[in-house]
């Protein structure tokens, strides 16, 4: 078992590094690849009005006139070690994980990062718990009512959740839930630790419209799970036990089922806490995803490397914990290792 | 049980009382009555067989017995009572307190029949605690750790915290048993409980539900397609055909003279290990010349006809030699992911010559397929060789192997899974001539033809797919896909372990029949000893990766030299109800015995 464990963190750590080196790649050496001279760079990285100046600065401060392979050698002291720029006669530390600092207002990539953190992971966690508890829920009576009304209506409406994107959903949800309505209130973001009430009633909006995405999946995902587990076996057995179907349906029929669908809820909070881009954009909170699309905008490279390796960081880290579960869920994967 | 007078066969009131019951499934061509006015009663105590082919109606029948047909579309009429619950009427809570308290079942397929994510602790438990909901959980535990001694699973208070996957099959079938056993129903009720085990298990788990009956004053009813199995454990046989009971009556006398000519096709369908090969030769051969007879014309191929190649080994020139092969497989396990090595076959050697059938009998885990796919090359030896026709083929890479897979065919176990359920018989059985080279699309249709006519099909199926055909005709498809390319030798997988024993019969015919008229070399792999000796010249025992003896087939099972042989010899079932009971007690002995030597 624990070696099991730590081939997993190694195989992690090891991913990690690679997402690393390829996305670093993708920024700082493929424009040049592209024919791109090291000034052309170091220009888009300075602003509006590059003065001569200015790009000789901006290439000696990021090492741009380097080989690549230099660069991405400080760029990793940088997060191991911290790093120090000059700007000037002026040197700036910046500590151990740094990403480097925003080309538009000079700020630390990680702790703007680091700032919108909690704006993302309540969104992520609070949407994640109502769909898999949303999806797994309509999916189990979908199945064991095959065929009714509800089944139908249910796939649906779960088909038509997969098909539109959030900007169609949310954009509909805020205008007349929120301003024609007034059902709820417009999203925003109080910490947690402020007030949980107002936390949740200023989320509930952006979780409800994300879930209702993903939860249309799940959804449909677990009626066909299910109605391949009520099919086996071993459910005979427990009927035959004369085990209520309650009983029979979860605890026999849902943890089998279940299984497969604990695989995809990791990948999708990983995805999410990368940033929900688009949900974040039209409800306008200020967290991870929101940043990456500014960054974006404004060509804001740092920014934007520094947004896609923490992307990596959770679907890697995720996907960890769900392997590192998988065992516990399923005995049959523990006998494997 | 409270009663111990209720021992006896026979006495007192039925405990299961079935009338006139049918079964009737909708569907879109019609009605179809699984189960047609079926009677019979099993009084307390007593035991109860019921035999039949697959699609007699006996599973349907047993699942009604449970009052598992609710919910699904089954409509049932007739009187349908067990242990004083009206099965047909009585509301879904009354049917859920009498199963696992009144009657239990024991299903086919231990493998899946218990849920592999809870230990069967928990399962046992569960069984127990639904039925007694005042019971601790402690005396649960108690209750379950007992049930698990009493169906023999060694160190029942460790094992109960394990999982089904760390079970053999045959364990598995006997956590089922005792997960029947929880709450001392009066009835158990055992679905073809041996079909899926090895002979020597099938055996042990027959002598328990036996050892239960009595000890318990238990009443039995055990389902079977094999007349076999039954005739040792049970007091009454009901036989089945079409959803209709055609005999019914005591063991003996239904066994030793039966009334209805369906009931005497079955048993002698029944493979007699005690039948030697020569004799069931000559019963063949005459059978077929019978109905070459009485239909001259029907015959398709006039140059089989009957020939008499003499009794006996006809050794003609080597064809095979295999020499002290050994299949090594990586195990991972321990604590760091070390991997042990594990030598499925350790040490094989014979030869084998034109025309002649060897049979190979092992157990699962024994290593004969294994064996028959080095001999495939489906797996290249990790030592030893392999010479066919003086060619050494041990380590010849693909390329070259190619041509020589005309000469060495497989027939697979699994007829439902060896076949492309999205290719038709057609392309199943003709792709092989394509693949060697024959590019001519009608003339591959026109052999195909006629060998689908030649394997007891007809050319019109050339178009069909698999699933429209029963276990014994995928066989027989997968026996002409194997025959296409005029192959010297056809490995034959456990042909028949996965049809009934009827099929069976008329498969293993057609395969005899085959060798003659294509002048085939069979190696014929099986777990089945009657089935081996009826088709084997020679015989090899395995057990675990070694041939333990190896001889002429009648020498090996009128003289078996090796106490493994002897063991399955003594586990093999045997129609004689008298005999069975015989061999039972010499069972425990030998058991006993070979425990002492191990």
């Amino acid at each position: 078992m624990l070696t099991y464990i730590l081939r997993r963190l190694g195989a992690g750590a090891l991913l990690l590094g690679i997402v690393t080196m390829v996305t670093f790649v993708i920024f700082y050496g493929v424009p040049r690849m592209a024919g791109q001279t090291v000034e052309q760079l170091a220009a888009m990285y300075v602003g509006r009005a590059p003065t001569p100046a200015a790009i000789e600065a901006t290439i000696e401060r990021l090492n741009l006139d380097q080989p690549i392979a230099v660069q991405f050698w400080e760029f990793l002291k940088g997060i191991f070690i911290g790093a120090d720029y000059q700007y000037g006669r002026d040197i700036v530390h910046c500590s151990a994980p740094c990403f480097g600092y925003s080309f538009q207002n000079n700020t630390e990539v990680f702790g703007e990062i680091v700032k919108r953190l909690p704006v993302t992971f309540s969104l992520a966690i609070g949407a994640g718990v109502l769909w898999l508890i949303g999806g797994v829920a309509v999916g189990v009576v979908s199945a064991i009512k095959k065929g009714s009304i509800f089944d139908r209506v249910a796939m649906g409406v779960a088909l038509a959740g997969v098909s539109m994107p959030i900007f169609f959903t949310g954009l509909l949800a805020l205008a007349f839930l929120v301003h024609s309505w007034k059902i709820l209130p417009n999203a925003s973001y109080t910490p947690f630790t402020e007030n949980p009430v107002a936390w949740a009633s200023g989320l509930f909006l952006p979780w409800v419209v994300l879930a209702f995405l993903h939860a249309a999946q799940y959804a449909r995902q677990t009626r066909a799970g299910m109605l391949e587990t009520m099919g086996e076996d071993y459910i005979r057995t427990a009927r035959a036990k004369g085990l209520k179907e309650r009983t029979v349906v979860l605890k026999h029929g849902l943890r089998p089922t279940l299984t497969p669908i604990l695989t995809i809820f990791g990948l999708d909070i990983g995805l999410v806490l990368g940033g929900a881009v688009l949900t974040e954009q039209v409800f306008s909170l200020n967290g991870i995803g929101r940043y990456a699309v500014n960054a974006i905008a404004y060509k804001d490279l740092p920014v934007v490397l520094g947004v896609t390796l923490f992307g990596a960081i959770f679907i890697v880290v995720c996907n960890l914990l769900v392997d590192l579960l998988y065992p516990l869920v399923d005995p049959r994967v523990r006998a494997a290792h | 049980m409270t009663n111990p007078g209720t021992r006896t066969a026979g006495s007192g009131d039925p405990v299961v009382s079935v009338r006139d019951l049918s079964i009737t499934f909708a569907s879109m061509d019609g009605d179809v009555h699984a189960v047609k006015n079926l009677s019979f009663e099993v009084p307390a105590g007593g035991a109860l067989g019921i035999v039949g082919e697959s699609g007699s109606g006996k599973s349907v029948t047993s699942l009604a017995l449970m009052g598992l047909h609710r919910g699904s579309k089954a409509r049932m009429s007739g009187g349908l009572t067990v242990a004083g619950v009206d099965v047909v009427s009585a509301p879904d809570s009354r049917i859920r307190a009498m199963r696992g308290n009144d009657i239990a079942m024991v299903f086919q397929d231990p493998m899946s029949s218990l849920h592999p994510q809870y230990t069967i602790g928990n399962q046992l438990i569960e069984a127990y605690r639904t039925h007694r909901p005042k019971a601790s959980a402690a005396e649960a535990k108690a209750r379950s750790i007992d049930a698990l001694e009493r169906v023999g699973i060694p160190e029942p208070a460790k094992r109960i915290n394990s999982y089904p996957h760390e079970f053999s099959g045959g364990m598995r079938q006997r956590v089922l048993i005792a997960m029947g056993l929880v709450c001392e129903p009066k009835v158990l009720l055992a679905d073809e409980p041996t079909t899926a085990l090895d002979v020597t298990v099938q055996a042990q788990i027959l002598d328990l539900l036996d050892d239960l009956r009595q000890d318990l004053g238990m009443s039995l009813i055990l389902v079977s397609h094999d007349l076999a199995v039954v005739a040792g454990s049970v007091d009454e046989v009901l036989v089945m055909k079409k959803g209709e009971a055609v005999e019914r009556g005591d063991v003996r006398s239904v066994l030793s003279s039966p009334e209805h000519p369906y009931t005497r096709s079955l048993l002698a369908a029944v493979p007699r290990v005690e039948v030697s090969r020569a004799q069931r030769r000559a019963e063949v051969r005459a059978d077929r010349a019978a109905a070459q007879q009485a239909a001259p014309q029907a015959e398709a191929t006039p140059k089989g006809s009957v020939k008499d190649s003499g009794s006996g080994v006809a050794k003609g020139e080597l064809l095979l030699s295999v020499t002290d092969v050994r299949q090594k497989f990586k195990v991972r396990g321990g604590m760091f992911g070390r991997t042990t090595d594990f030598y499925a076959v350790d040490g094989v050697s014979f030869d084998l010559y034109q025309g002649e059938t060897l049979g190979i009998v092992g157990e699962s885990g024994s290593g004969k397929s294994t064996l028959s796919r080095m001999v495939m090359r489906l797996l290249q030896p990790t030592e030893g060789s392999i010479v066919f026709e003086g060619n050494d083929i041990t380590r010849l890479p693909e390329r070259k192997l190619r041509p020589l897979r005309r000469d060495i065919q497989m027939i697979f176990q699994n007829p439902y899974s060896s076949l492309n359920p999205r290719l038709t018989v057609g392309d199943s059985i003709g792709t092989a001539l394509r693949v060697q080279g024959e590019g001519d699309g009608k003339l591959i249709k026109r052999k195909v033809q006629e060998l689908l006519e030649r394997v007891g099909l007809e050319a019109n199926h050339y178009n069909r797919f698999p699933h429209a055909f029963s276990g014994g005709q995928r066989q027989r498809i997968a026996i002409a896909r194997a025959l296409i390319l005029n192959p010297k030798l056809v490995i034959c997988d456990e042909p028949v372990s996965a049809l009934d024993v009827s099929t069976q019969d008329q498969v293993l015919r057609l395969l005899s029949e085959l060798q003659d008229d294509f002048d085939l070399t069979l190696i014929f792999v099986a777990h089945d000893l009657a089935v081996v000796r009826q088709v084997s010249d020679r015989v090899a025992v395995m057990r675990k990766g070694k041939v333990v003896e190896m001889g002429d087939g009648d020498a090996v099972y009128e003289n078996p030299q090796h106490d493994y042989t002897k063991q399955l010899l003594a586990a093999a079932p045997i129609l004689d109800p008298d005999e069975a009971k015989r061999q039972r007690s010499a069972r425990q002995q030998l058991r006993k015995q070979v425990s002492a030597v191990v």
